[in-house]
């Protein structure tokens, strides 16, 4: 008996021991040795809120080294304000409990002045009230869905903003673009049930669909992850569509189109920027040659002028060749345009500089121009329209219309 | 239409087979929930991608690769997280089990990067048309492996000393080991075939669906383990017959327009059968002993 | 009260701290379930997701106080517990686990699918409610009414029909009864604990509550010790904090973490404090007579 509770008294003793260690190992770690108090002078802290692992990793990974270029470019210029900008990266896997650790943690113990994130609306839904009750700007550079910039009853959240193309607005002008430049009428729409930027984008589309007078002749869905689409195709096959509309991410794209081709089927897909990737290809090789995406940003060296062309090489000169993609550049333009507020405001105080974010007017970033609008939402032109095709070096996307917002 | 859809259910009950054979002979002989069967999968779909893409090899060759690797990792992992833990409860060696597949599976992560990896073009697919039946090579070729790799397992268990002494050490293990049976020795050959069976689904799913990625285990795992059980744990033909059972179930539930519950599908089917026959399909009445 | 820790902790800490509590409760419902009464369950997620959309739906969207709502949450999950608890009466072992593994894969898709719960998109605009004096409150209520119902006839039962279930009936314990009331009991732990989740995260995904959630609360009891509730709270405590201070090692944090499940099961099987009881720790002088460790083989 005494034996025991010595032991016990030891595990204890142990398992203390080690959460003492570990907060202290902690507040180490969080700012790379940095200095750890609130003000520290001369740098300023922005939050990147993101996965580098998990599901989400990949838009994460690309969300921040657009960042991480835009701070070099500010920090080489001098800074703002004369400081120095400084990003703190963290990384939440993509889990929900591990996002709102991640947010509490850099506004509290790393004392950002903004956040920079999530590329998803999920974890970027779970972060605004967080950010909003802190009086922290959060800044979503991929956030598409509904509710974001307001709550559910739709009152406005003063320090949450984005700058992504908006689903709302890119759907429905691709829609008009499907049926009076391609004849399309008669449509399969595909959802993947378990990503919530694919149902939310399916509902958009339903409307935009109905609203231009085309028919859905077949609705099914597949999941997030899954391998095997030959049951959904061998039910929309008899339906003969004109095309196909999928909502879900790359690795499925790639994969329904090549049983689609499979079932020997001639048509195209359409979806979102979801499918923005060389994944696609990776996945689903020439059977999505045809296949179209549009986005808020694309680089295309060819078309590429000024700022634009500018960013797209120096990217490309840093990463063997590779294009930025739409993360890439909305991670840069989150940057400048907290730069350019926060300038314009001569503050780093959040109530203060977020004033500056309504402001924004045709601000020319990299990836187009930006509009905030009077109820928070960007007004973002033009929307890309892009086809895999062949290119000099393998499969890429080409700009096939750039069709400008109303 | 709905031949169509069989074969389609069939080919994917294959898979679901060729791994819950790996969950029921390690349950069988130990009771143990190999929770990182799944991981062992996704690795030799991996192994079978980086000799197909890397050193542009054929695709038997690949596979046969595949099954080695992951036997010898089978083996490992077998001593490393599950041998210490013989004589503890079962609950300890099944937390143990999970801790080697997130191990694992944050390793390839870490390895490969999160995103999915295409798998090349091995064979040139073609489609054959058998009356109103559309099959595929590929599909033709997942069957016909399958087919003769459980030939091979049947083979083994019936007339092989060791797989004698596997189903030996299966009806009572305590005996077998008075018997002469070296049960280690009989422990790490299960696992080491169990494995490349995973390892062979891993190949033959990343060819058929053209892509493999770290997460790709977790589902399949547990899938394939409910497979197992619905065909009752333990017995060999049970595992078969509940992979292609779920495997059409899961297709045709598709089909008819469940696509949105299809994870349910399985569960919902398993517990079902549970219910009326609670040692799965083929699965030995449990013996109440006072 | 709030105000006074505040002062003390940074609202950091009280994040992971109050998720800490809020994973304690639930782990001491499946406690009573795995660790006192020696029934699988894989599934104990499902009962957080439905405490959490249950209550969370009551707040948001018909206004009914917090406190009322987290009860009802709890109430919801304990009345699905009494469904899932039949089965229990007739299956045993793995396949109990994987009939209550697929029960929560099912409760996880239906969430996905119900338009009330918001589906795939999820549930947000839920108030913050759940402040650190309420979760540990609770905390503190729970671990008392665990510690009197293991004390107690009816924890005796459970006992009794964890080390061996025909013993227990020939000796007059009706087993159907006592198997249910654990797996209510448990779940209404775990609803409870969900409705706090909800009204911490302020925004629920049915994503969220997958098996990997299940094994993570299973991890948590059997880390700790079965049916030990210090050896519950010191499980959870550790596996929960473990992810945040490895933060500094993100690359390598997930595979630290699996390992460290392999080896502390090697080195501890019965878990941390695997057959320290609570009733022992505090009235040891009362208890000379050394007995049973309170784990076996055949859990």
């Amino acid at each position: 008996m005494k034996k025991r509770s010595l032991l016990w008294v030891l595990i204890t003793l142990l398992a203390l021991s080690l959460m003492v260690v570990g907060c202290g190992g902690g507040e180490q770690a969080a700012t790379d040795g940095a200095d750890t108090s609130a003000d520290s002078g001369d740098t300023i802290k922005i939050g990147f809120l993101g996965a580098k692992t998990g599901g989400h990793a990949d838009f994460g990974i690309k969300t921040l080294a657009g960042m991480q270029m835009a701070v070099d470019d500010i920090n080489k210029a001098g800074g703002i304000l004369g400081k120095q900008l400084e990003i703190v990266e963290e990384d939440h896997g993509s889990k929900l409990t591990e996002g709102a650790n991640v947010v509490q943690k850099l506004i509290q113990r790393d004392k950002v002045v903004a956040i920079i994130g999530d590329p998803t609306t999920g974890i970027t839904k779970l972060a605004a009230p967080i950010a909003e009750d802190n009086k922290i700007v959060l800044l979503s550079a991929g956030a598409v869905g509904d509710n974001v910039v307001n709550d559910e009853q739709g009152n406005l959240r003063e320090f949450v903003y984005r700058n992504t193309l908006l689903d709302a607005v890119a759907a429905p002008s691709v829609v008009k673009y499907l049926k009076e430049e391609l004849g399309w009428q008669r449509v399969a729409l595909i959802t993947s049930m378990n990503n919530d930027y694919s149902v939310g984008l399916s509902k958009i589309f339903k409307q935009a669909l109905l609203d231009n007078g085309l028919e859905i002749v077949a609705e099914e869905s597949v999941q997030d992850g899954d391998q095997n689409f030959s049951a959904q195709v061998t039910s929309i096959k008899p339906k003969n569509p004109d095309g196909i509309v999928f909502t879900g991410y790359y690795t499925e794209g790639g994969l329904l189109m090549k049983e689609v081709r499979k079932q020997g089927m001639d048509i195209n897909m359409v979806g979102g920027d979801g499918m923005l990737g060389a994944t696609l290809w990776e996945m689903g090789g020439e059977a999505v040659n045809g296949s179209m995406v549009y986005c808020g940003f694309e680089a295309d060296p060819s078309m590429a002028e000024g700022k634009t062309k500018d960013f797209i090489d120096r990217y490309s000169e840093a990463n063997n060749g590779e294009l930025p993609n739409m993360f890439v550049a909305q991670g840069y333009d989150a940057v400048m345009m907290l730069a350019d507020s926060i300038t314009a405001a001569n503050s780093v105080d959040p109530s203060v500089f977020k004033e500056e974010f309504k402001k924004l007017a045709d601000w020319q970033g990299v990836s187009g121009t930006i509009t905030i609008q009077d109820n928070h939402e960007p007004l973002k032109s033009p929307v890309y329209l892009l086809e895999v095709a062949e290119g000099d070096n393998g499969q890429q996307f080409k700009v096939k219309a750039a069709i400008p917002v109303k | 239409m709905l031949e169509q859809q069989l074969i389609n259910g069939l080919t994917l009950g294959a898979v679901y087979a060729l791994i819950a054979l790996g969950y029921t002979m390690v349950y069988g002989i130990i009771q143990l929930i190999n929770f990182a069967h799944g991981e062992i999968y996704m690795i030799g779909a991996f192994v079978g991608v980086s000799m197909v893409a890397v050193f542009g090899q054929g695709f038997l060759a690949s596979m046969l690769l595949a099954m080695l690797v992951c036997m010898i990792l089978g083996m490992t992992l077998e001593r490393v997280a599950y041998r210490p833990l013989r004589r503890s409860t079962r609950l300890a060696a099944l937390i143990s089990a999970i801790g080697a597949s997130t191990f694992l599976q944050n390793a390839m992560l870490l390895w490969k990067g999160p995103q999915p990896v295409g798998f090349p073009e091995v064979i040139k697919d073609a489609i054959y048309h058998i009356g109103p039946i559309e099959i595929s090579k590929v599909q033709l070729i997942i069957l016909a492996t399958a087919a003769i790799l459980m030939a091979v397992l049947n083979y083994i268990v019936k007339y092989v000393k060791i797989g004698k002494a596997m189903r030996a050490a299966s009806q009572d293990y305590d005996t077998a080991s008075l018997m002469g049976i070296d049960i280690n020795k009989v422990i790490s050959f299960t696992f080491a075939i169990g494995s490349a069976l995973a390892a062979a689904g891993g190949v033959l799913v990343g060819m058929y669906f053209n892509s493999v990625a770290p997460l790709m285990g977790v589902t399949a795992g547990i899938k394939a383990f409910c497979a197992a059980v619905l065909g009752g744990i333990g017995s060999i033909p049970g595992a078969m017959l509940g992979g292609i059972f779920l495997g059409v179930a899961e297709t045709l539930g598709i089909a008819v327009g469940f696509s949105t519950y299809r994870d349910a599908i399985a569960f919902t089917l398993l517990i079902i059968v549970l219910l009326f026959k609670p040692t799965g399909l083929l699965g030995k009445p449990i013996q109440r002993k006072v | 009260m709030d105000t006074l820790i505040a002062s003390f902790i940074d609202p950091y800490y009280m994040q992971v701290l109050t998720l800490l509590g809020i994973y304690i409760i639930a782990a001491l419902g499946l406690n009573l379930i795995t660790g006192v009464t020696g029934q699988f369950s894989f599934g104990h997620a499902a009962f957080l997701a439905i405490g959490a959309y249950g209550a969370a739906i009551l707040t948001v969207k018909f206004q009914i106080p917090f406190y009322v709502a987290l009860l009802a949450g709890g109430l919801m999950a304990a009345f699905f517990g009494v469904v899932i608890g039949f089965p229990a009466l007739r299956l045993t072992g793995d396949y109990l686990g994987i009939v209550t593994l697929g029960f929560g894969e099912i409760i996880r898709v239906v969430f996905l699918n119900l338009e009330i719960t918001g589906g795939a998109l999820g549930l947000a605009g839920i108030a913050r409610n759940s402040s650190i004096t309420v979760v540990y409150v609770l905390v503190v209520i729970t671990i008392i009414i665990m510690y009197y119902l293991q004390s107690s006839r009816f924890g005796r039962a459970l006992i009794a029909i964890r080390e061996d279930e025909i013993a227990a009936e020939t000796m007059g314990v009706n087993i159907s009864v006592y198997k249910i009331k654990a797996f209510a009991i448990g779940c209404f732990f775990a609803g409870v604990a969900g409705g706090l989740y909800a009204h911490l995260l302020q925004y629920l995904n049915p994503t969220d509550f997958g098996f990997a959630k299940s094994f993570e609360l299973l991890c948590f009891v059997v880390l700790g010790g079965l049916g030990s509730i210090p050896g519950v709270v010191l499980g959870t405590t550790i596996l929960t904090m473990a992810p945040e201070f490895l933060r500094s090692m993100s690359d390598y944090r997930m595979m630290i973490y699996g390992a460290l499940m392999v080896i502390m099961m090697i080195f501890r099987p019965h878990g941390l404090l695997g057959g320290i009881n609570l009733h022992r720790m505090l009235f040891k002088n009362k208890y000379k007579i050394e007995t049973n460790r309170g784990t076996t083989d055949e859990v």
